[in-house]
């Protein structure tokens, strides 16, 4: 789409420096604008909504992102390695159906009578298997990600049907009621663990050698090669990645919800949002673990005010597409003044 | 993928052979499931059943995906394509509730289908915003203003006895022998199919989607065109978005997306799996074939109803594995 940026031959000429800088302040304007938007949404809730800016409240919309937050982290991996196009590039539709079908496998596996250590290594043995079956496809078979992660969609949300029966299957351990409690200052244990979990991620992702390599063969798949990097295996590792994410997401939704329930599906577009929209914070304007967290955060305030102020929840999903569209045109605005 | 040609040549005989079988890999496909279905299920292979499947699970599918096709073929995506279906399908009950004149009803119809489409297009051609992107934030905003509109989420209900005939016609009734949504999409399939062809539009559309620097370079303004293809996508939306309603006489808020997903299968399977290697009318309509039989012969099956959807996941990926496979190990493109 952008036009001018395959004729620039690329930056000596003093005209373009004087663009790329005015076009750092713009990114930079957006950036804060992003962060400062974020920030007023949060003062207006805090004004009308004297509950909102309390620890507590906090806390509960921190354990709330905590799923979508884990799966758009995992989306966000896919997106790093598998390059910004959408279409042919990284995608992953296959992981609101892994986090349904690890959930019941939880459940189910609970029900029966298994401990929780089984249970939990099922469920991220599910996910990983899913991230395998969606990386080999993709990379050995050659299967656009769109559609092999679609196909793999139908196939796991078929299979948690299969098993569930399409019935709330409860669950109830000692680990599940410990993920699902809060501790003595009220902040829920699952915030405690997207936080962790996001440390973990950009840890890995944004500091290590590895975490570079995914962001080579993204963005410049070409060089990569030639640099000798093995671009299947990381491509592969990436959607692995993801299906683990896929895993852990469904472990916390069993505890949240006290059991496996049926819908996983309706996440999966409120996660490829939220993982898009990260791509606005960070200052390269490209996707990054912290950009998720903050996204899937600004997400989860939004739907927490408007819910202490009474406003039908039918316009959290219109906010949303709002949000992406006005984000998104910013973006593209000003990347082309950027070429 | 991109196997040098040296290599493809010294594949040789293996390669002709699969060269030829990615050639028609969609109708080899159709036949092997065919044949499958023929022989598992005693009642598949029959013109009843195969007539159901014509009726029942094609037509709609078919308007949809042609519309998607029309997407994809001009490089982009629309998800909205169940938003532009439920907007026709509100305005078109609204109206025809308000008492208004079922040709009135449906124009409006039509016409706020096309407004979906032209607020993409907006997105799209004048803001620049990738068209997964604008159409993802129109979807998502679609779902809210339906909501809006029908208090949360209630389904508006025409009365059975109440519906004009024209009304009941186009949803049971038939044109020519044919009933009335088969023939209607069979009528888009052929128009787009001729428009993809034989016009300037059509062909410019596919150029975009090949190769956007050279109609570019070619002095082509091709933001108009894609513009112009994504109106067209929420007009063809908007047609099915009618026959929805028409069969089932009622407007249920965000139904259209039910479509969505299959849609884009559909045209993907179509793109891929023909010999034209592009998107294209009739290996989406081939696409969608495959679809709705698989569909239909699974549900024949004694099968668990929940089993059904695991094996068209599963066939469907078989045929995408193996014809991409195919692809790599023969033709070298």
């Amino acid at each position: 789409m952008s036009a001018e940026a395959e004729f620039a031959p690329s930056g000596f000429s003093s005209v373009e420096r004087s663009g790329r800088s005015a076009g750092n302040i713009a990114a930079a304007a957006l950036r804060f604008g992003s962060l400062i938007a974020f920030a007023a949404i949060l003062i207006v809730f805090s004004i009308t909504a004297p509950y909102f800016l309390s620890v507590g409240n906090i806390g509960n919309v921190l354990g709330q992102s905590a799923i979508s937050g884990v799966l758009a982290i995992g989306l966000t991996i896919v997106l790093i390695a598998g390059g910004s196009n959408v279409v042919t590039g990284g995608i992953d539709l296959s992981l609101a159906a892994n986090m349904g079908l690890s959930a019941a496998v939880y459940a189910s596996l609970t029900q029966l009578g298994y401990g929780d250590a089984v249970a939990i290594a099922a469920s991220i043995l599910t996910g990983s298997l899913i991230g395998l079956v969606n990386a080999i496809a993709v990379v050995y078979a050659g299967i656009v990600p769109l559609l092999a992660t679609l196909a793999v969609m139908n196939i796991v949300a078929g299979l948690e049907l299969v098993l569930t029966g399409n019935t709330v299957i409860p669950a109830s351990t000692p680990i599940l009621s410990a993920l699902s409690a809060s501790d003595p200052f009220g902040i829920p244990v699952l915030a405690y663990v997207l936080i962790d979990f996001t440390v973990l991620a950009t840890a890995v992702v944004q500091y290590t050698p590895l975490g570079l390599r995914l962001y080579a063969i993204g963005e410049f798949p070409d060089a990569a090669r030639a640099a000798g990097l093995p671009l299947r295996r990381l491509l592969a590792g990436a959607f692995i990645a993801s299906g683990v994410c896929g895993g852990l997401a469904g472990i916390l939704s069993v505890s949240y919800l006290s059991g496996s329930t049926t819908g996983s599906g309706e996440m999966l577009l409120p996660v490829v949002v939220t993982a898009l929209l990260g791509s606005v914070f960070p200052r390269r304007l490209v996707p990054t673990i912290t950009g998720t967290l903050l996204s899937a955060l600004l997400v989860g305030f939004l739907s927490n005010g408007f819910q202490l102020l009474n406003i039908s929840s039918t316009l959290v999903s219109g906010i949303q597409g709002l949000l992406i569209l006005i984000v998104v045109s910013a973006t593209t605005l000003l990347r082309r003044q950027e070429a | 993928m991109s196997l040098t040609t040296t290599k493809a040549a010294n594949a040789g005989l293996h390669g002709v052979v699969a060269a030829s079988l990615l050639r028609y890999g969609l109708i080899l496909a159709l036949i092997v499931v065919f044949a499958i279905f023929s022989a598992i299920t005693p009642t598949f292979l029959t013109l009843t059943n195969l007539q159901s499947v014509l009726v029942n699970n094609f037509p709609l599918l078919a308007i949809i995906s042609i519309a998607m096709t029309f997407a994809v073929a001009s490089g982009g995506i629309d998800l909205s394509v169940g938003t532009a279906m439920d907007f026709a399908s509100f305005a078109f009950v609204s109206l025809v509730l308000a008492g208004q004149p079922v040709a009135i009803a449906a124009l409006a119809g039509l016409a706020a289908g096309a407004l979906v489409g032209a607020f993409n297009a907006l997105l799209i051609s004048v803001i620049g915003v990738s068209p997964f992107l604008a159409t993802l934030g129109t979807l998502f905003i679609g779902r809210s203003v339906q909501q809006l509109l029908t208090n949360g989420g209630n389904p508006v209900y025409l009365p059975p006895n109440g519906v004009p005939e024209v009304f009941r016609f186009l949803g049971h009734g038939t044109l020519a022998g044919f009933p009335v949504p088969l023939a209607i999409a069979i009528i888009i399939a052929v128009a787009t199919a001729v428009m993809f062809v034989h016009t300037r539009f059509g062909r410019i559309t596919l150029s975009i989607g090949i190769q956007p620097s050279v109609v570019r370079y070619s002095g082509i303004a091709a933001p108009a065109y894609i513009a112009a293809t994504f109106v067209l996508v929420g007009l063809i939306a908007a047609v099915g978005g009618l026959i929805l309603t028409a069969t089932v006489t009622v407007y249920i808020p965000s139904s259209g997306n039910a479509f969505l997903l299959n849609a884009i299968g559909a045209t993907f399977i179509g793109t891929t799996l023909s010999p034209l290697g592009r998107p294209n009318v009739g290996g989406t309509i081939l696409g969608v074939l495959l679809l709705s039989i698989v569909a239909n012969g699974l549900l024949l099956t004694d099968l668990n109803f929940y089993w059904q959807q695991v094996g068209t996941g599963t066939l469907i990926f078989a045929v995408l594995a193996l014809s991409f496979i195919n692809r790599k190990a023969g033709s070298g493109a």
